[in-house]
């Protein structure tokens, strides 16, 4: 049976943005452009928050086995609402796979471009924090 | 950045939309907004008016996507929230001051926005997210989903007070009036970048700045039901060896959705990630 949180994810699903979504923050301050990012795990917090949203997953490095617990931003929750993601979309135990942009600070954070869900394969657009026009 | 879309993609996105955001925040459409044969709003309809006559610019606005180089001729260049001056020919006339602060200013870590604070005014009239005018017989308030900014523009007749008499404030003092269909807010009594506060003075992203010498004048112009226009002179002589005009455009929000909350520092990781606050 499909849970609450997936039957929504299927009409975000076929969602993009005809906007961009809250570009909050200076990318460049706080992310490596030349780092891209894609980690595979379950979501341990999802915190449905501005001035960003924030998933957190744990994510297994493929070269050496060890599991980390990874931080990505994505856009505020104000833009996300817009997009038509709710604080329903996501919740723990849900597996993803996010690809992304690697904080400079080389902490275990990056900001989100796309989150796919493992259940149901859809992608569904993050807009996080990019250069913004 | 807008995507191309086909018709139909768009009428299923526009659908899908619909439905998701009624499902958590109920849209409420306004009434007076003038529908089209097809029932839907009618942004090209006459520019509504007050019962004293003038335009009234109240109503939910989110900036235009349009982009630089797309102007009319002998329209001033349109401005972005990354880059005021990303179409005015020759660049910014910069005086060295302004010069040395944009360039300290590269990487945005000081910009007002990312730090939650209240952002420049043309900042505020290209961010993403919308603004609500609210027009009041006496006073016109501007209320700005982005850090929840709020500008009061005087509409009872003050003058414009002297630079240096009020306190400044962080969006100036705003006095206006009309002229014919046109709304022209005069501004000054801005903090300004020589705080060296930081996130003081902001123009943009790329963070032109402006100062405590700025005389903000802004012409908005509500084109009809769904476009409004707002030129915008800085007129700053600490920053600026002369005036110059950039113009902002914003689409009316017709659909019945809301402001939405948006408490700044509710969830603030901003000074850590970049390593100013463990």
């Amino acid at each position: 049976m499909k849970s609450r949180a997936a039957v929504l994810l299927v009409a975000v699903g076929f969602l993009l943005p005809g906007r961009p979504l809250v570009a909050h923050h200076s990318f460049a301050a706080e992310f490596d452009a030349s780092q891209p990012i894609k980690l595979t795990g379950a979501v341990t917090k999802f915190e449905w928050t501005n001035p960003h949203a924030w998933i957190y997953i744990d994510a297994k490095d493929e070269k050496t086995g060890e599991v980390a617990n990874w931080g990505f931003e994505l856009a505020a929750a104000s833009g996300l609402m817009r997009s038509g993601w709710t604080r329903l979309t996501l919740k723990a135990g849900d597996v993803v796979t996010i690809e992304g942009t690697r904080a400079k600070n080389g902490t275990h954070n990056a900001n989100a471009q796309t989150v796919t869900l493992a259940s149901s394969g859809k992608k569904l657009f993050a807009g996080a924090n990019t250069p913004t026009p | 950045m807008k995507r191309p879309f086909t018709v139909l993609v768009s009428a299923v996105i526009v659908a899908a939309l619909s439905t998701a955001l009624s499902a958590q925040w109920p849209l409420s459409p306004k009434p007076g907004v003038p529908k089209g044969p097809d029932g839907k709003p009618n942004l090209t309809a006459p520019t509504p008016r007050t019962s004293d006559g003038k335009p009234d610019l109240s109503g939910i606005w989110m900036r235009s996507d349009r982009k630089p180089g797309s102007e009319a001729p002998g329209q001033p260049p349109l401005a972005t929230f990354g880059d005021i001056g990303a179409n005015f020919k020759g660049g910014l006339p910069y005086r060295p001051l302004a010069l040395d602060l944009v360039k300290k200013r590269a990487g945005g870590l000081d910009n007002p926005d990312a730090l939650c604070l209240p952002q420049g005014p043309l900042e505020y009239h290209l961010d993403p997210q919308p603004r609500e005018i609210l027009q009041l017989p006496r006073k016109i308030v501007i209320v700005f989903e982005s850090n929840y900014g709020l500008r009061t523009i005087y509409m009872d007749g003050r003058p414009l007070p002297k630079q240096g008499e009020p306190q400044p404030y962080w969006h100036g003092y705003s006095v206006g009036h009309w002229e014919g269909d046109t709304l022209v807010v005069q501004s000054n009594n801005f903090r300004g970048a020589l705080t060296g506060q930081p996130g003081d003075g902001w123009l943009d992203g790329k963070g032109d700045p402006f100062t405590d010498a700025l005389t903000l004048t802004e012409r908005f112009r509500r084109v009809n039901f769904g476009q409004l226009q707002i030129d915008v002179t800085i007129d700053d002589p600490k920053a600026y060896t002369r005036p110059f005009t950039v113009r902002v455009e914003q689409e009316i929000v017709a659909d019945g959705s809301e402001m939405i909350e948006f408490i700044c520092h509710e969830n603030q990781k901003f000074l850590k990630l970049t390593g100013r606050e463990p």
